[in-house]
């Protein structure tokens, strides 16, 4: 048998680079791949402004090899761990430019003029990279939603939404496309071998398979690593509370995990499909999921975060988890030895606890294919409209038969230490008209159902307020529309 | 001739990242440096030890108040805020101790060996507390002019309120950095992130006890300032250079943007309590209002921030009988200190506030309100504290932005609108701004310049402003190609340092380009009038006359002729060439200070203004009743800039002020524990705006055809005055609120209007609507 991989290849700068974590002592499996660019004297172009993915400074773009064609990502590079960006093409600022002439993008942010203190622009300049390479003609929600990890506080913004539009007005020409096939041969090379990656050093364990079968292994032999899987969570462990992850599995490139799939009874999706994915995916199919979706973290944070990990977490915020209870999701946990398929509420604990398995992996999320008279909505109610952590979230169920409700699911995030239905309040209006005055007199109950805390993004009185006024909402959504 | 739409001399450098900023230098055998701060809001130090973490691998030293070797101060006016806690702490994140490290990693270690322990004193954490405890912090100021207690006692319609206006995190993206480098001997570089070097260099000088010529302060650019680089970007730079002293490498210190957003001031949160007297008309008769600021545990600048918020508490508004007073108080919280706006926002909401009640009250439009109140032309033109207003463009502004912006059918529509909603209404509001420019303390108002021409033509620019992305270089690199008559590509403006410009005053009050574009023109005449009699001499050889007097030289296009004989031309740079040959100097200073500027604060009077700038905007939100969120639908706005210097650069400035203006009325909420520890001290919990957050409908235009008499080229600073055109976004949030009871109840507002607050005071009007149906019955 052969010795396991240690070293992680990446592109960067046209070049496949090989990392050994073992003769580099400046690195770590860990080190973010901000920190690393920003140790070379040429790549400072990244910056950082919060080491929490909520600024967009640090963001370059990943390309990944998509039978034969890139596909370009925008990420938080400050979230992302080296071993992360394995078998990819790392694109920053510093590699848009020839040496005579700027990237298209990079001269209408100049044309509009798109900066003034500069110090986001490197990171606005890769987003509108990515857009440009996705988009043509984008809408203008399109472009915003492109930008809303990037914060900058000079501009208004305006000046970086003019450079938008016209920069996707034009053709994609860029030299990206002309060395596309270069590239993609390259990431072959490095993708060819799919056997994990191990790197063990003084300090850390970061596992990396690449394989379902793989990755039970490693957690059924390492029961306490922590899964990644996206990180977007994860990381601020270490970025903002300085922690020495120890062990580390990583999943987020098992390719076995990345899917959605719809049959008769259910959709099924992937533990690793990315959000952003679901989201593309999920907007004719589950509009509620797509519309909570829309506000959840940003582009970058999309672009990595996962519907396995966001589950996982199993945070009282958490934006999918209410919803998921909405849809009577389903949670599919398999080890080495075992599947198992249970519901989402059996599997929520606690406070961020969950009743998985040491030994068990999430890999898939069953959503049962909702009654066509089922009425499903999501809410996100937070003190800013984007990128932000919700401070009551909704997701409600409701099926009507001549008028009369006949099941509802009214689950609630932000309102206690784990998402939790109102069960008294679904319990009242059970059987009854779905009528104003019954579901004015439901929002009482409500209100009392709940003890939620106050904290820096709001006051129990408020959530409670905003908590019972979203179930007025609903029925003003569900009725005459507002 | 005229100046050009340069775009920013760094743009390519941004957009390529290229540009340099304090972080990204690196120099050989450098050090990480940490600071160490108190994480109680008040207390006395019972025991500090350090030994543990001394003997760490890669700490390179440690630092306390004791090995400070010169003085232990850095308040940049008052001298009373300690560089370093010696016995005790007044607030949660006061630097304690200063570590450098070889690295981060060994930084953090040693952190969590150092020893601290504490003895908690009594706090003051609120402003109702400091009040309450008489806690001031500098004398109470007043501005006074007739008896505002008469017309109270008499008026048609007398009200009275009370307004908190929050405090504002800078949220530069970059956070506060500096890099020491010693050199030999007593020198010290420092590569700062300082809208003032000449300060940052004082209190470098001061704690390291050496004097100012030994110290040398650099600027090339900062990644926002907002004003939160002033005072606060020299703290960094002084402990970055104890370290660099102590451990004769240099260190550098870049803060985690947790530990900036707790370490660093505010703008100063305000508790404002005011009475306004007015007729049926909505005429203002008396307007009275305390303005109570929260300084924080330093003075800082809290002062002159108090004093410009009590020289705008009338905003545009001209009243006879007004009575303005001014209280700043001591709490355990970090300094509050400068920010875009300078106390002006803070006092101008109070008014606009009490304009809305004033219409509510009348139930008339607040605009109409508005207009009747401003300032006028020949009379009821005299403010508060004496000065008479000039060149006022209120009234062209409002005429014009009350067209453009349909302002009229707009409020029709929005009736409509809220009659046939429940859940979703609709509000707008047109506010405006008058803004005074100059610094109130009369003796800043100063600027230098060093321009040097080489040899070869090329023209280096020097001056004392610094640049934080507001386009400061891009104005003065247009301005020195206009006044030399040459195209930008033979100028270079150059980094800022004290050792070309010295005793420059910080780059604020919006002033930068005023004082600092004066100042290298004045360095630009002196070196063409050099030029001019070498020019005069080669052109009467040339033409074979004599006739030709410096006097009539001119400098265009590159080429330098006589205005009698413009066909005979010599080339910029021969004559540069032939200047240096003939032994002419090719470098000069310049200076300048504006004229007739003075104020007495003991007495509130004086002319403490150089002119004024005005703005005036519309905005148009949309409310959503059952959970207080609301978006911004419009914005519509009309800024005096003069004759602008660039007008991409000042659409900029506008555009950028007001969406931060927006974020300080909306979404940008401050909030402390009952022990004092900062609530938000990330972008996780503290909400800038996002690209999301600005009007669907953004309008912006420059007033055209007013020009400025007295400054460079004619223009009007731009820096500051925007950010108050917000105060239309948080008024139309409240008209939207007040829809929901028919606009029949005040709704109690503060600022910043969060949904949190909005769907509060939705539910309060609820109730009062219920109870006034109950009456009924």
């Amino acid at each position: 048998m052969s010795a396991p991989r240690e070293k992680i290849q990446f592109v960067l700068n046209d070049q496949v680079v090989t990392v050994d974590f073992h003769a580099d002592s400046e690195l770590k499996p860990t080190t973010t791949v901000l920190n690393y660019l920003r140790s070379f004297p040429f790549h400072k172009g990244v910056k950082e402004g919060c080491a929490e993915g909520d600024c967009g400074a640090c963001t370059v773009v990943i390309a990944e090899n998509q039978g034969g064609k890139l596909r370009y990502k925008t990420i938080d590079s400050c979230l992302v761990f080296l071993p992360m960006i394995h078998g990819k093409q790392l694109i920053t600022v510093e590699n848009l430019a020839d040496s005579n002439s700027l990237h298209p993008v990079q001269q209408e942010m100049v044309n509009h003029n798109g900066s003034q203190c500069g110090y986001c622009t490197p990171g606005i300049v890769m987003s509108l990279f990515g857009l440009y390479k996705n988009h043509h003609n984008p809408s203008r929600e399109v472009i915003e939603d492109s930008l809303t990890g990037n914060l900058c506080r000079c501009t208004g913004y305006q000046p970086i939404i003019k450079a938008a539009e016209h920069v996707c007005s034009k053709a994609d020409a860029d030299k990206f496309k002309l060395h596309e096939a270069k590239i993609c041969a390259l990431l072959d090379e490095i993708n060819r071998d799919r056997s994990p990656i191990e790197i063990e050093t003084a300090t850390q364990k970061y596992y990396k398979p690449l394989k379902l079968a793989d990755a039970l292994a490693f957690r059924n032999k390492f029961p306490g690593a922590l899964i990644i899987s996206g990180a977007t969570d994860s990381a601020l462990r270490q970025t903002k509370k300085h922690e020495v992850l120890s062990e580390i599995i990583d999943i987020s490139d098992v390719g076995e995990l990345n899917y959605f799939v719809g049959d008769q009874q259910d959709y099924k999706i992937g533990a690793g499909l990315s959000l952003e994915n679901l989201k593309s995916l999920s907007a004719e199919k589950l509009p509620a999921i797509y519309n909570m979706l829309k506000t959840f973290g940003s582009l970058q944070i999309r672009n990595l975060a996962t519907l396995g990990g966001n589950i996982g977490s199993a945070s009282p915020i958490g934006d999918t988890l209410p919803l998921m209870l909405a849809y009577k999701a389903h949670v599919k946990l398999q080890s080495v030895t075992f599947d198992r398929i249970i519901r989402m509420d059996e599997f929520l604990k606690g406070y961020r606890s969950t009743h998985i398995r040491p030994n068990e992996l999430i890999t898939a999320i069953h959503l049962p294919k909702p009654e066509p008279e089922t009425i499903i909505k999501s809410y996100k109610v937070s003190k800013r409209k984007d990128l932000d952590i919700s401070t009551v979230s909704g997701g409600f169920s409701l099926q009507l038969e001549q008028g009369i409700v006949k099941e509802i699911i009214l689950a609630f995030g932000g309102m206690a230490d784990m998402p939790k239905r109102a069960s008294d309040t679904e319990k009242h209006l059970l059987g009854k008209p779905w009528t104003r005055q019954n579901v004015e007199h439901a929002m009482k109950i409500l209100a009392s159902e709940f003890s939620p805390l106050s904290d820096a993004r709001a006051g129990a009185e408020y959530r409670n307020l905003v908590a019972r006024n979203l179930l007025l909402k609903f029925y003003a959504e569900t009725t005459s529309g507002l | 001739m005229k100046t050009v739409n340069l775009k920013h001399d760094s743009a390519i450098k941004h957009v390529t990242g290229q540009s340099v900023y304090v972080n990204d230098i690196t120099t050989h055998r450098q050090l990480v440096g940490r600071v160490v701060y108190s994480p109680v809001a008040h207390a006395r130090i019972s025991l500090l030890d350090t030994k543990a973490a001394l003997k760490l691998n890669g700490i390179a030293a440690i630092l306390t108040s004791k090995d400070i070797s010169g003085e232990n101060q850095m308040g940049p006016v008052i001298h009373d805020e300690l560089c370093l806690a010696s016995d005790e702490v007044t607030f949660i994140g006061q630097a304690i101790v200063l570590i450098a490290a070889e690295n981060e990693e060994a930084a953090l270690k040693a952190e969590k060996l150092i020893r601290i322990e504490f003895e908690e004193l009594e706090r003051i954490l609120t402003l109702q507390d400091a009040i309450k405890k008489g806690a001031l912090i500098a004398p109470v100021r007043t501005i006074e002019s007739g008896n505002v207690e008469e017309i109270f006692k008499s008026a048609p319609h007398v009200l009275t309120g009370e307004l908190e206006t929050g405090a504002q995190e800078h949220w530069y993206l970059e956070t506060q950095s500096a890099l020491a480098i010693p050199g030999e001997g007593k020198e010290m570089h420092i590569y700062a992130s300082s809208q003032n070097p000449a300060e940052t260099q004082a209190i470098v000088a001061e704690v390291l006890g050496v004097s100012k010529n030994e110290i040398d302060v650099e600027v090339r650019r900062m990644g926002g300032g907002f004003g939160g680089k002033e005072t606060q970007g020299n703290h960094v730079a002084a402990w970055a250079a104890l370290l660099a002293n102590a451990t004769r490498r240099p260190v550098g210190i870049h803060l985690f943007r947790d530990d900036d957003q707790k370490i660093t001031g505010k703008r100063h949160r305000f508790l404002s309590k005011y009475q306004v007297a007015f007729n049926d008309e909505g005429r203002i008769l008396a307007y009275s209002v305390e303005l109570n600021s929260d300084a924080g545990a330093a003075t800082d600048l809290s002062r002159a921030i108090l004093e410009r918020a009590m020289l705008h508490a009338e905003n545009a508004y001209y009243i006879p009988d007004i009575k303005i007073v001014g209280k700043a108080y001591k709490t355990n919280l970090p300094s509050n200190t400068a920010f875009r706006g300078f106390g002006g926002p803070q006092g101008m909401a109070v008014i606009e506030t009490a304009i809305d009640r004033m219409a509510r009250f009348l139930k008339k439009d607040p605009a109409e309100i508005r207009k009747l109140n401003f300032y006028g032309f020949n009379d009821r033109n005299v403010t508060p504290y004496g000065e008479t207003i000039s060149n006022n463009h209120l009234h062209v502004m409002y005429d014009q932005l009350l067209a453009s912006s349909g302002y009229t059918n707009r409020r029709h529509e929005i009736e409509k609108f809220n009659r046939e909603h429940e859940f979703v209404k609709r509000g707008i509001s047109l506010t405006p701004v008058k803004f005074g420019i100059s610094f109130t303390t009369a003796f800043l108002n100063q600027a230098g310049a060093l321009v040097h021409i080489y040899t070869d033509g090329t023209i280096a620019v020097n001056h004392g402003g610094t640049e934080m992305g507001q386009g400061l270089n891009t104005k003065i690199h247009g301005i020195a190609a206009a006044e030399f008559g040459v195209s930008p590509d033979y100028i270079k403006v150059s980094v800022t340092n004290t050792s070309k410009v010295p005793n420059t005053s910080a780059t604020a009050a919006s002033s930068g380009s005023d004082l600092n574009g004066m100042a290298v023109k004045n360095a630009i005449e002196k070196l063409k009038s050099r030029l001019a009699e070498v020019a005069s001499t080669e052109l009467n050889a040339r033409l074979k006359k004599d006739s030709i007097v410096p006097g009539q030289v001119v400098f265009a296009e590159n080429f330098v002729f006589s205005s009698t004989y413009p066909e005979e031309k010599i080339a910029f740079a021969d004559l540069v060439s032939q200047a240096y040959l003939k032994q002419v100097s090719l470098s000069a200073t310049g200076f300048y200070k504006t004229p007739g500027i003075f104020y007495d604060r003991e007495l509130g009077k004086g002319n403490p203004f150089y002119y004024y700038a005005y703005g005036m905007s519309v905005s148009e939100m949309e409310l959503d009743v059952l959970t207080g969120e609301y978006k911004l639908l419009r914005s519509d706005i009309l800024h005096d800039v003069g004759d602008s210097l660039n007008e991409e650069i000042d659409i900029g400035q506008v555009e950028g002020g007001f969406i931060q203006g927006v974020g300080w009325v909306t979404t940008e909420e401050i909030k402390w524990d009952k022990n004092g520890h900062l609530l938000t001290h990330s972008p996780d919990t503290y909400k800038i705006p996002t690209v999301n957050d600005i009007p669907a409908i953004f309008n912006v235009e420059l007033l055209k055809g007013y020009p400025n008499q007295g400054t460079i080229r004619k223009s009007k600073a731009v820096g500051e005055p925007p950010l108050m055109l917000a105060f239309s976004v948080w008024l139309a949030i409240k008209n939207a609120v007040s829809a929901v009871g028919n606009h029949e109840f005040e709704p109690e507002f503060s600022l910043p209007a969060t949904a949190e607050k909005v769907l509060l005071s939705i539910e309060d009007i609820h109730i009062k609507s219920l109870r006034l149906n109950d009456n009924f019955k």
